[in-house]
């Protein structure tokens, strides 16, 4: 590990995931199981002994992939489905696709024929996540994925095994929320950019030897920074994408509040409680997130809801990240900003994963949205 | 060709099922919006008339309503990419354009996810606009089908807990004997429906799928109720009728063909020519197929609809795979039709990989057309009939060649 660049660790896993992930399969002889995001239980697959590995499909430019499912699909689905025909994803033994939506369903069948020497699996959310059995039901679901994933490991995840997991996990995510804090304190230290990295680092790499490597980040450095003019955003979306969009923010003076990205805040939220037994938590932890647009609550309290997280998070404005050809982001919308708009809250829409997309173009739309919020029109 | 003259009869039955739908409140009815996989004769056996959005968006299809309300809806903010059933129905509220005189405002938002995940956002969209309460029926599929108990538990409570809620808005209890009565009515239109689909086994096929699709109303929106069970008991004689005179539905009936998916509902008419006049019959189709398995049996009906919505309606893409080869024999086809539909994720995904398992198993050719059930601004009408003759010259060339 480099002194003089504490990010770098974080860096090398997000260049090439697939590499670290062969380098800690040849270390431990132990098994790399993939997902697909969002809300599958890592902590079921770590305590089965396996290397949890998240794959974003977003950012990948789609070839083999259009011979077996349709352009109209996601790139979610469609650049997951990429990686893995063009030998990215070779160091799996596993694969969790979860059922979020029709695509993801539809994506499980596809990739258990390209892939049928994977041990792939289908995750059976359940999408009511209000209703009084919800709880039963996704407990037996989440003990039958537990007994999935060690049949594939050949290790028995004891209570033992699962608490030490749980209480790594929880002091991950509490670092996280910390680095995470820390953006808002100093944003050009811990930029938007760097914490996603950490984030999105943490679902790839080695927990523990994750919560190493975020030991030397820069902690002790408190210098204050008059972050009065950056703008507080609130981000609704599924990842960070495209990808560089989060550089562009710190660049064009944005501060991320709060979001709701599936990799972002909304992974690292949930503190967890230790009083409890681990598959409780990780049940109760999952069904207190903040619904993801695929999931159910009371239609008119979807919607105020998140103007009231906004309002919580001390927002100047709302960015929505919609990925092209996810239903579920698109139906909502436009309720969600005629209820921005009432509460006086400046809203803007960006189409993600649009094949052809231009960051240029991506940066010359949020450039006019932080001139109209900041007020800096000429 | 003869025209079949049970279906005149259609008109009418839509005529006075959207009449008793807008007269409910007068005649102590409710209104509960639903979609295929809710339990249709439960909502009849309380007092509730059911109604489809998406038969509705059909109707504005069919009458070349959908581009003008599809674009209304995507004014309000609503993405070209969502199912353009939603659109049009969204944009016919916002238009207040529709043949049907609208929809009656409902009293409940009935919704199961077996189907598709599009209908609960679309029912979420509704359930704010009209302050209406939304249940939804949580249907959490296993990859390929295997048992569920823990989901068969959730699901099972979440339809009980619905007789409650009903109840509540109702304010009337549940009338055992009434729902006896509808899953009878149901079984009996199921067992005539799937008569009617069995005829076309027959060469020549006494009906084309164009025929079924416009005839499927009643099993969709009343099945538990006698005006289902009379329609479906009068075509199936007449159809039958029409097989023992071998009159068939189009006149030279040279090439059976199966259609995947839902339909080009603005193209019926002119797809329908278009085949008949290169001797090519559309005979069968799973998505007619569907309402032919849905009625559930008196003992414990919520059980059967557990299951039908768990175990039936997940059509899984080996179950695709297994159900097309088995009606390539049954229905002794000579190609698929696959049509890739924008607006139904669901259905079409796996299109590409059903196509090649199909055609590896049965030898049987099959031809994808990416097209969209509702919006003609997202096909070119004469691009589809340039691949189905290229298919279909393919067919004969291949028959000429033995």
């Amino acid at each position: 590990m480099s002194v003089e660049d504490p990010w770098k660790p974080f860096r090398d896993v997000m260049q090439n995931p697939w590499e670290y992930a062969r380098a800690w399969k040849e270390r431990t002889r132990g098994k790399v199981v993939g997902h697909l995001l969002p809300d599958v239980p890592e902590e079921i697959i770590h305590a089965a002994g396996a290397l949890p590995v998240a794959i974003e499909g977003a950012g990948i430019y789609a070839s083999h992939a259009q011979a077996h499912i349709p352009g109209y699909t996601c790139n979610h689905a469609m650049g997951a489905l990429e990686l893995g025909l063009r030998g990215d994803l070779a160091v799996l033994d596993g694969m969790v696709i979860p059922y979020v939506c029709d695509t993801t369903r539809n994506l499980f069948h596809i990739w258990d024929r390209c892939f049928p020497d994977m041990a792939n699996e289908f995750l059976r959310i359940p999408k009511r996540i209000g209703h009084p059995k919800v709880e039963s039901y996704l407990t037996a679901e989440f003990q039958r994925f537990a007994g999935v994933m060690q049949n594939l490991t050949g290790e028995s995840a004891g209570p033992d095994r699962f608490v030490s997991t749980a209480a790594l996990y929880r002091k991950s995510r509490a670092r996280l929320r910390e680095a995470y804090d820390r953006h808002r304190q100093q944003p050009s230290v811990w930029t938007a950019d760097r914490i996603n990295l950490l984030t999105a680092s943490a679902l790839r790499a080695d927990r523990a030897e994750h919560l190493e490597w975020m030991e030397a980040l820069p902690w002790e450095d408190h210098t204050a920074e008059d972050s009065s003019s950056r703008i507080r955003l609130y981000v609704r979306g599924k990842v960070w994408d495209p990808p560089g969009i989060l550089e562009m923010l710190d660049s064009l003076g944005f501060i991320i509040g709060r979001d709701e990205i599936v990799t972002g805040f909304r992974s690292i939220e949930q503190h967890g409680e230790s009083s409890l037994d681990p598959m409780e938590t990780i049940v109760r932890s999952h069904l207190r997130r903040v619904p993801y647009p695929g999931y159910h609550i009371d239609p008119a309290q979807a919607v105020e809801g998140f103007v009231a997280r906004v309002r919580e998070a001390t927002a100047a404005a709302v960015l929505l990240l919609n990925p092209k050809f996810c239903e579920a982001a698109a139906f909502d919308t436009p309720d969600l900003q005629v209820a921005l708009e009432k509460a006086g809250i400046p809203s803007l829409v960006l189409e993600t994963s649009a094949r052809g997309v231009s960051l240029g173009q991506i940066r010359i739309r949020l450039e006019a949205f932080q001139e109209m919020v900041s007020g800096e029109l000429p | 060709m003869q025209p079949i003259q049970t279906l005149k009869r259609l008109k009418q039955i839509n005529m006075d099922y959207y009449s008793a739908a807008h007269t409910a409140r007068q005649n102590g009815k409710f209104i509960a919006y639903v979609n295929a996989f809710t339990p249709v004769e439960l909502i009849y056996a309380m007092d509730m008339i059911p109604i489809y959005p998406e038969n509705h968006a059909v109707i504005l299809a069919a009458r070349h309503l959908s581009t003008e309300t599809a674009k209304a809806a995507e004014g309000m903010g609503y993405s070209m990419d969502l199912c353009s059933y939603a659109r049009c129905d969204l944009g016919s509220i916002k238009l207040r354009l529709s043949p049907t005189w609208g929809l009656p405002k409902p009293d409940l938002l009935l919704i199961s996810n077996s189907q598709c995940g599009t209908l609960t956002k679309w029912f979420e969209v509704l359930s704010r606009m009209y302050d209406a309460p939304m249940v939804l029926i949580d249907v959490p599929h296993s990859g390929h089908g295997e048992k569920d108990e823990a989901a068969e538990r959730y699901i099972r409570g979440q339809l009980e807990e619905l007789v409650g809620t009903i109840e509540t808005i109702t304010g009337r209890g549940l009338n055992q004997a009434r729902l006896r009565e509808t899953i009878r009515l149901s079984q009996e239109a199921s067992v005539l429906w799937t008569r009617v689909l069995t005829a076309c086994a027959n060469k020549p096929s006494p009906m084309t799928v164009f025929d079924q699709f416009i005839s499927m109303a009643p099993i969709v929106a009343q099945r538990g109720t006698q005006e289902a069970v009379d329609f479906y008991r009068e075509l199936g004689e007449e159809l039958d009728q029409r097989v023992q005179a071998g009159v068939g539905a189009i006149e030279n009936e040279r090439f059976r063909l199966f259609w995947d998916n839902l339909p080009l509902w603005p193209e019926l008419r002119r797809l329908s020519t278009f085949l008949e006049e290169r001797g090519a019959c559309l005979v069968a189709s799973l998505y007619t197929w569907a309402w032919a398995r849905l009625a559930v049996g008196a003992d414990d009906p919520f059980k059967d609809w557990t299951e039908q919505y768990l175990y039936t309606a997940n059509l899984h893409l080996q179950r695709r795979i297994d159900e097309y080869a088995t009606m390539g024999k049954e229905f002794g086809l000579d190609g698929y039709l696959y049509h890739s539909n924008r607006s139904c994720k669901f259905l079409s995904q796996d299109i590409p990989e059903v196509r090649a398992a199909v055609t590896e198993r049965t030898g049987i050719p099959g031809v994808i057309l990416e097209a969209d059930h509702n919006d003609p601004r997202l096909y070119t009408i004469e691009s589809l009939e340039n691949q189905i003759d290229s298919f279909i010259e393919l067919l004969s060339s291949s028959r000429r060649s033995g």
